[in-house]
């Protein structure tokens, strides 16, 4: 599915394809009027949207910030979709709110916000969904510990292990 | 004087041995099991009730919607965090004497989830008395640890748990 | 919560008795006031560890507030610590009725990123199970939704099928549900012929059952009481709250992935999507009854053509060889060290896949940086946002209605929480 016909607006920064499904690339101020625009084009199905942490790692390449915020809109008349990035620096996390334009972004950036600390402007209710209210950190961010238990080995523990007669 | 002087010199009595198994034998085919299906384990429960499987031959006739009036409380299904004070007031809420089976291995150990939102083991809130491992476990898996559990309370007698 | 608006005429008036106001609620000439009660987590009907907090005047709802979280599992942080291939285990546990499709959706997405194709005996047994999964998901949908409004009888016979389509993966992979079937590069193994004919037996006999359920179900006047004209969300609505599946069909706009965004094949299958127009709870029952019929349909054509060949793609880079070469090919030993120990590592890219599930559009949203363990997997779920236009649905309902709309949404609180 190709979005030839679709018509950007001038603040697009960069757009491409990745093995078939097209992305553009917009500056956080600007996210407002590039999904209202979108949507007067007939992209009127909000599909999903999330964040990413592109923590600088040995292996991995750095992205231009540290969070970027992704957003899939899809046009039900042409069967097309399209993915919106906006890349976030960890020093400001803050992004417009579009849940007035997109009502299931609602959620969506609540999610967010208690996953990666991303916070929305103007949301009418910012607090955490998933985790318990009192949670302190914002467990997807990739310096935030996967958690749980050493999983415990008997070989490590003498008591445990079995005399050969036992056995 | 207290009661349980007075079990201990009437200890030996055949009587109160026989009422012991009677009561024993009345609580253990009479379990009632507290709806507490949380996740997918608790999809296998709902099997146990079907016809296939029917945990109503074992005296599970009826999963009682609200703890007090319920013996067991089957965990059947992952214990996040936010769900782990529910637990464990809901547990508080079910009258004596009661049991805790804990079904499936993410509320035997935390199962495939190691990570911060599972608590690994709701033994770490709550006391149980069986475990059943698997993902989900079978239906039959679930009625087997219903029969070790009834052992166990006809084992009992009439001892009040504390 | 906001303060109810204007209410409407209530309907006693049209039996013609005369009120002392017109649209008065009475709550205005009896006092009183708006009682918040908690659905709590532990509830027998809210298909889960939902609560709800219900803002009440005298029975109808005038505000709900779902509270969600309580399974939460961070499954999409989990998958950042396992390699490719393990993640799969931990797809099939969020949306814990419809495991395979899952895998489906996670199984594209990577498929897509390394750029291999699944060869066409998988495409089609992948179908298969699709199907087979949405028809037992439908199931337990039944079962619920009928016990929650009072029709017992039909758990049982719901349970009794999906006993026997449990019973089929088992066959096939093992596992009755977290199959864990569905691969990037095709699927865990081959269909048995025992799975072949329990596929035929049950396409033979399933017509039949679904005849059952609508005897039950769908004349009967208490079910119609209890669901016609409750929970309406128009197709305007729908389409602008992000709804898919069933509840976006049962308002008339025929949107389905498999055929408008086709995926393993499907469009090589003729089935119809059904809709409904009315948009309430009683057309949500109507549109998922339609829907095991077609997917029986799409089974017996699957069951029909149903190629030879290989039931994996053949890259030894994304899965291992078979284990007899293990013993003369020195190749073969380092294929299956390297993907065993470390795993394959998809170029740096992200990748949106849908697909169609029970409860509609099911999708994983992938980001690998070229390394053996993603990056980021998030999981588009549509319990999720339905979810959110729970309020609007249930607005002005009886609060004996709101279960039956929690009910219809077919909300899974382990798609929701993650």
């Amino acid at each position: 599915m190709t979005t030839d016909q679709l018509s950007l607006p001038e603040w697009v920064e960069a757009e491409g394809v990745v093995a078939g499904q097209h992305w553009i690339q917009v500056p956080r101020e600007r996210i407002r009027e590039t999904l209202t625009h979108l949507k007067s084009q007939g992209f009127g199905s909000f599909c999903m949207m999330t964040a990413v942490d592109h923590l600088v790692t040995p292996v991995a390449e750095p992205g231009p910030e540290r969070f970027e915020l992704v957003y899939q809109l899809r046009n039900m008349s042409t069967h097309t979709e399209v993915r919106i990035r906006v890349f976030v620096p960890e020093s400001d996390p803050a992004v417009p709110s579009v849940h007035d334009i997109f009502g299931p972004a609602n959620w969506d950036e609540r999610e967010t916000w208690d996953m990666f600390g991303i916070s929305f402007g103007d949301h009418p209710d910012l607090t955490r969904i998933l985790m318990p209210e009192d949670w302190v950190g914002h467990p997807l961010r990739r310096d935030f510990p996967v958690g749980g238990e050493p999983v415990d080995f008997s070989e490590d523990h003498e008591t445990w292990q079995t005399a050969p007669e036992e056995a | 004087m207290g009661v349980e002087q007075l079990y201990d010199l009437l200890g030996e009595n055949v009587l109160t041995t026989t009422i012991g198994k009677l009561v024993g034998w009345g609580r253990a085919n009479s379990v009632w099991p507290a709806q507490f299906g949380l996740a997918c384990c608790a999809i296998e429960m709902m099997h146990t009730v079907a016809p296939g499987m029917d945990i109503a031959r074992f005296g599970s006739e009826a999963f009682r919607a609200s703890p007090r009036q319920s013996d067991l409380m089957i965990v059947a299904g992952r214990v996040s965090q936010k769900m782990a004070p529910v637990l464990r007031q809901i547990y508080d809420q079910m009258p004596e004497p009661k049991w805790v089976i804990s079904m499936g291995a993410c509320a035997s150990t935390g199962g495939v989830f190691n990570n911060y939102a599972i608590l690994q083991g709701v033994d770490k809130v709550v006391p149980v008395d069986v475990y059943v491992p698997g993902c989900p476990p079978r239906p039959e898996d679930l009625i087997n640890a219903l029969m070790i559990l009834q052992e166990k309370i006809k084992a009992q007698g009439i001892k009040p748990l504390i | 919560m906001n303060p109810p608006e204007e209410d409407q005429a209530p309907n006693v008036a049209s039996q013609g008795v005369t009120l002392v106001r017109e649209s008065a609620s009475p709550r205005d000439h009896l006092g009183g006031e708006i009682l918040t009660v908690n659905f709590g987590p532990q509830h027998p009907s809210t298909h889960g560890v939902l609560r709800l907090i219900v803002d009440l005047d005298g029975e109808r709802v005038m505000g709900v507030k779902p509270v969600i979280g309580y399974l939460h599992t961070g499954i999409e942080k989990q998958m950042e610590a396992l390699r490719w291939q393990q993640g799969v285990v931990c797809t099939d546990r969020h949306d814990y009725l419809s495991p395979p499709i899952n895998n489906l959706a996670y199984a594209l997405a990577v498929e897509q990123l390394l750029g291999i194709e699944a060869p066409p005996r998988a495409k089609v047994l992948r179908v298969i199970m699709s199907e087979l999964t949405r028809i037992s998901s439908h199931l337990v949908w039944f079962a619920t939704s009928g016990l929650e409004l009072g029709c017992q009888g039909i758990f049982f016979y719901c349970m009794r099928e999906r006993d026997f389509i449990l019973g089929m993966n088992e066959e096939i992979s093992g596992y009755r549900m977290h199959t864990s079937y569905i691969r990037p590069g095709g699927v865990m193994a081959d269909a048995t012929p025992r799975f072949l004919d329990m596929l035929a037996d049950l396409i033979e006999k399933m017509p039949g059952h679904i005849d059952e359920y609508e005897d039950l179900l769908t004349h009967n006047p208490i079910w119609i009481a209890r669901t016609k004209n409750i929970g309406r969300l128009p197709a305007e609505l729908a389409v602008e709250l992000g709804a898919s599946g069933p509840v976006l069909r049962a308002a008339g706009v025929a949107w389905d992935l498999r055929k408008d965004r086709p995926y393993s094949g499907y469009e090589e299958y003729d089935f119809d999507v059904v809709t409904a127009q009315d948009a309430d709870c009683y057309a949500r029952y109507l549109v998922r009854v339609g829907e095991l019929r077609q997917s029986v349909r799409i089974l017996a054509q699957a069951l029909k053509k149903l190629p030879g060949g290989p039931f994996n793609v053949d890259d030894r880079k994304v899965l291992p060889p078979p284990r007899e070469e293990l013993e003369t090919s020195m190749e073969a030993v380092i294929h299956h060290f390297k993907l065993f120990t470390e795993g394959y590592s998809p170029p740096a890219g992200d990748i949106y896949q849908a697909v169609e599930s029970g409860r509609g559009e099911n999708g994983c949203y992938i980001v690998s940086d070229g390394t053996h363990k993603p990056r980021r997997v998030h999981f588009r779920s549509a319990s999720f946002v339905h979810l959110q236009a729970l309020e609007r649905m249930a607005m002005r309902q009886m609060v004996a209605d709101l279960i039956a709309i929690i009910g219809t949404a077919d909300t899974v609180l382990g798609d929701v929480d993650r």
